[in-house]
């Protein structure tokens, strides 16, 4: 079964790994939110914006991730920036569309209200689409993240120093070794589970008055 | 010619890299520092610039890259990994090429073949002569210091109970019957000198219908066992070939290339290095201590005793006395 | 920009080799030719997602018109896109490759995993746009004589149904992207190109399969998308007892 002895050995590369796995993972999520926000809020704003961004983003997503992962080495060289750059894009693609989502859930008659009450764009924006959207863009991160810790597994390709967990099972599958494949494999979802957790308690803490849970629906 | 090995299932067989993928393909600007002094200072390993490794993903090539590195840390050198397993050769070419990393192990005949495909022969003084009189153009200049005698090369493989069913030992025997059997070639093999044209020109092997997988690699190793293929494409030093009992055709009409291994580094690291003859001594020093049936056991120790790279590395430096 | 050319004819961009590649009669030929790969690209697809949906589709309907369970679905669901998909093939393969030497070993590994792979999105798709049905609705149809199974069937499922294709959109995309992943247990399909557009150093070949991959999932997508608009326009419409 397992080798318990190996997994004992090797604790502080396990800790170390699951810290970059973790870091990467957090960099993706937060700039990929940063991003499809502003584009999600401008393309609230000016609808004519969605279709091209969410065409990009769309076909961003069917180019196989480890083509796409390689593909920016000779430009931006062997560091987190080209593990990085295809995790932000396909965090995107995820996010884009959530949050666009959210902000088309506001009810047109509640944007008349506001506008009836002499809000400005701005102050409409801020205190009455943004709130509303909320739920949908939280779970929206919610399927976001745990789609980012599996997809951090896959810069393993990019070398020894990178990967994260994926270090672990990329290195386990080659030697068939089954112990490092679950110790690069499980506490992925482990993490992946977790974030999912969180993401739904946010999403409760910052919606008390919804009694149901919003599941991020894909597409 | 060899085809590099991939990481796991789909790993870097997909790496991919033209040279121009993301428009502009203007390298990355060196980053190792240049702390060497002036003309007169003494030649000292502390005072060189970091040596970047780089290498394979493979772990027989990450290996290699690992024991070049230890023994150049026991003399007093800086010595950087974060290029280590960065992919096929069709990434790491590039990343040697454009300054990402200093060192690289390498394969004389598949290198060769990398870069002028048809020219590799099965004579490594040959491979390696064409090797650097191309190197010598790329990159700013890119010396190959001395080859090693250690050798992976393609190799054709079946099981036991094939070769007995069908009294296989060479790769002539096997013309007779190639027919009969499944075989298994690399992914390349239509477009490869030595490999479709050769089989067919020197044994009467015909590779249309095989099937394709990355030569040297689980799936191939994976296939065999599982009897899907009944011949697989394999390197010499798989320690997938001893596990299994599996047995090696010979060559007998010699057309798989020499595979000599030998340190490719990048002139520019060599022209700052106080003490270059040291330097290389190191590298050739260790070289020459490594030999075909050495790497197959570090490889095995590797993939079926399951030790680190890094370990097993300094165990046999440490056998060899090139390090305490 | 300079990408090598696999004929040796001369040194061209990588934009040009993959026009070039493209447009090649022989390109079109053969049972390596482009309309073959494609039909068995779309084959392995169609297959995975059948399958997801037979496991996925029933699953989440019945979830979500029970309005139970949906922590245990979505956590499984999770875990799904969490696991890369090559490591799924790699630990299957031993176990499909004793059952079927052949086609255990090129076939069912990567069907296996791009069937896990399509499986979450078309479950929470579909547990979530039944749950969402304006319970209004639900209860007056209750009291109107409804059955359980009419409820769902009559009711829940079409009002659901653009949101439940919206879960087949997002699956069928990301099936046929990663089912390039197949050639490389010796597949055919439109991996088969970037494989061996690698392997070969070709390429032209290479990024005309990555152009096929994309067109494929995009034009899939697209008529997915006018699907799901359909289906939101007709749930519009009130719904009658007795239709």
């Amino acid at each position: 079964m397992l080798d318990w002895g190996w997994i004992g050995d090797h604790l502080p590369q396990l800790a170390f790994r699951t810290a970059q796995h973790l870091e990467l993972a957090a960099i993706a999520l937060a700039i990929g939110f940063a991003i499809s926000f502003a584009i999600g809020v401008a393309a609230a704003r000016w609808r004519v914006l969605y279709p091209p961004s969410a065409a990009i983003a769309g076909i961003v997503f069917t180019i196989p991730s480890l083509a796409l992962f390689a593909a920016f080495v000779p430009a931006t060289g062997l560091s987190i920036l080209t593990a990085e750059i295809p995790l932000v894009l396909y965090t995107l693609v995820i996010l884009l569309r959530n949050v666009v989502a959210g902000f088309d859930a506001v009810p047109a008659d509640v944007l008349e209200a506001a506008d009836a009450m002499g809000f400005t764009r701005g102050r409409r924006l801020l205190r009455i689409e943004l709130p509303l959207a909320v739920p949908l863009i939280v779970a929206g991160l919610r399927v976001a993240s745990v789609s980012t810790i599996g997809l951090v597994s896959i810069t393993a390709i990019l070398g020894d120093a990178l990967g994260g967990l994926g270090f672990f099972i990329y290195e386990g599958m080659t030697r068939f070794f089954a112990t490092e494949i679950a110790v690069g494999a499980v506490p992925t979802i482990v993490l992946a589970l977790v974030a999912d957790r969180l993401f739904l308690w946010l999403e409760r803490a910052i919606t008390p008055w919804s009694r149901r849970t919003r599941t991020a629906t894909a597409g | 010619m060899r085809i590099p090995r991939t990481l796991a299932l789909g790993a870097s067989v997909l790496a991919l890299v033209g040279a121009c993928t993301t428009g502009g393909g203007s390298s990355a600007p060196s980053t190792s520092t240049a702390a060497s002094g002036g003309a007169s200072a003494p030649a000292s390993a502390g005072a060189s610039p970091t040596i970047r490794l780089g290498s394979d993903g493979f772990y027989e090539a990450k290996l290699m890259a690992e024991i070049y590195g230890q023994a150049l840390e026991a003399k007093g050198y800086t010595v950087d990994r974060t290029g280590i397993g960065v992919g096929a050769r069709k990434v790491s070419a590039p990343a040697l090429e454009s300054g990402q990393f200093d060192l690289k192990p390498e394969y004389i005949g598949s290198g060769l073949a990398f870069y002028e495909p048809g020219k590799q022969t099965g004579d490594p003084k040959a491979n390696e002569t064409a090797l650097q009189a191309v190197l010598k153009t790329k990159g700013g200049g890119i010396t190959v210091l001395d080859y090693s005698p250690a050798a992976d090369q393609n190799a054709f493989v079946v099981r036991p109970e094939t070769a007995q069913q069908f009294n296989l030992t060479t790769m002539t025997s096997l013309g007779a019957v190639a027919s009969q059997l499944k075989i298994g070639v690399a992914t390349d093999c239509d477009t490869n000198p030595v490999c479709a044209k050769a089989l067919k020109d020197a044994y009467g092997i015909d590779v249309t219908n095989a099937t394709k997988l990355a030569a040297c690699d689980t799936p191939m190793a994976q296939a065999l066992k599982g009897k899907t293929i009944d011949v697989g494409e394999l390197c010499s030093t798989q320690p997938d070939i001893a596990v299994n009992g599996w047995v090696v055709l010979q060559d007998d009409k010699q057309t798989q290339p020499a595979d000599n291994i030998a340190p490719l580094v990048r002139d520019d690291l060599l022209a700052k290095l106080p003490d270059k003859a040291g330097f290389e001594k190191v590298l050739n020093d260790v070289s020459a201590a490594m030999d075909t049936a050495t790497l197959t056991d570090l490889n095995k120790q590797i993939a079926v005793d399951n030790k680190d790279v890094a370990v097993v590395a300094k165990a046999w430096l440490q056998s060899k006395g090139m390090i305490s | 920009m300079v990408a090598a050319d696999a004929d040796g004819d001369g040194r061209m961009t990588f934009v040009e080799a993959t026009v070039r590649w493209l447009t090649d009669p022989a390109s079109w030929e053969g049972p390596g030719g482009i309309p073959a790969r494609v039909v068995e690209h779309l084959a392995l697809s169609v297959a995975a997602l059948l399958i997801a949906t037979v496991i996925a589709l029933p699953a989440g309907l019945a979830v979500g018109h029970a309005r139970r369970g949906q922590g245990v679905s979505v956590g499984l669901a999770t875990v799904g896109r969490a696991i890369p998909s090559f490591a799924l093939m790699g630990l299957v393969l031993p176990i499909t490759q004793a059952y079927d030497p052949a086609n255990g070993f090129t076939i069912y590994p990567t069907l296996f995993a791009m069937a896990v792979l399509a499986i979450p999105p078309i479950l929470v798709n579909t547990l979530t746009g039944i749950r969402e049905v304006d319970q209004d609705l639900v209860e007056a149809a209750r009291g109107m004589g409804f059955t359980e199974a009419a409820l769902l069937a009559r009711v829940e499922a079409p009002l659901a149904l653009p949101v439940i294709l919206g879960g087949f959109r997002s699956a069928t995309v990301q099936v046929i992207a990663t089912t390039t992943l197949g050639a490389i247990l010796a597949y055919g399909g439109l991996g088969r190109y970037i494989i061996d557009g690698i392997a070969q150093r070709d390429d032209g070949m290479l990024y005309g399969g990555v152009v096929l991959v994309a067109a494929l999932a995009v034009g899939a997508e697209a008529l997915l998308a006018l699907l799901q608009r359909l289906a939101a326009r007709r749930s519009a419409e009130p719904i009658r007892a007795n239709t």
